[in-house]
């Protein structure tokens, strides 16, 4: 049940990264990507918890690293482009 | 159904709800709110299963912090005007604040002790490269801030 769960947070999440208009939803849309990570690591608990327990810290340090390299590009996109929507943001993907 | 069952389908079912608010709602402000909650519901899915360790580190680092962070990002670029502060609530504010620290001051006092902490010394150099990691982040992050010229 509880993969379940993560499936479904994950299943919300893309469609939320997919339909954002503006970066800070993209943001919002990878943290709940996180959280469904966590969910998922979970059931790893009743096999090994220390092991389980070390994921769950990597993971955890790893999303607060993320919102802070995205907060930068986000507030640096802001400065350049006077904008965080996403049609504002033209490298790293398919533009034509 | 037992009731460890009903408690983490209550739960997750709550976590969806929210993550499907968050995707939902026009305002940023609100989706960044609805996903503290939603993380929130993920943390209460652990206590049920008495992790108290990852309970304590998802709500401190990834709904403390993580979560207040965006919410506060996503409020900054929401914010259209400032909303004006009315003096005449100061005054009913600091008597409650007065009320509630009496109360506080005037409660029983438990003494902490250091159960339920010994993951600390585990995962102590772990952590403590994970901070590091976190420091230069930070710093790399103000370097590139100055190079644009915030």
């Amino acid at each position: 049940m509880i993969v379940a769960i993560a499936v479904a947070l994950l299943i919300v999440a893309y469609l939320m990264a997919i339909s954002a208009k503006d970066l800070i939803r993209l943001l919002i849309s990878l943290e709940l990507m996180f959280s469904a990570v966590f969910l998922a690591i979970l059931p790893l608990f009743s096999i090994s918890a220390t092991m389980a327990f070390a994921i769950l810290l990597v993971a955890i340090f790893t999303s607060s690293a993320e919102l802070l390299v995205l907060i930068t590009a986000i507030v640096i996109t802001d400065k350049m482009r006077k904008g965080v929507e996403v049609e504002k943001v033209s490298v790293g993907g398919d533009i034509f | 159904m037992d009731l460890q069952t009903l408690l983490i389908s209550t739960l997750g079912a709550l976590a969806v709800i929210s993550a499907i608010g968050a995707w939902l709602t026009r305002d940023n402000f609100y989706s960044a709110l609805y996903m503290s909650v939603a993380m929130i519901f993920v943390a209460g899915i652990y206590a049920v299963f008495n992790l108290q360790p990852a309970v304590v580190l998802i709500t401190l680092v990834f709904v403390g912090a993580v979560g207040i962070v965006t919410i506060a990002v996503a409020a900054t670029f929401r914010a259209k005007t400032a909303r004006k502060i009315n003096l005449f609530w100061t005054l009913p504010i600091l008597v409650v604040l007065a009320i509630v620290a009496y109360a506080y001051s005037e409660a029983r006092k438990i003494p902490i002790s250091s159960t339920g902490l010994e993951f600390v010394g585990d995962y102590f150099l772990l952590i403590v490269f994970l901070i590091s990691m976190m420091v230069l982040v930070m710093l790399s992050a103000i370097k590139i801030l100055r190079r644009v010229g915030l």
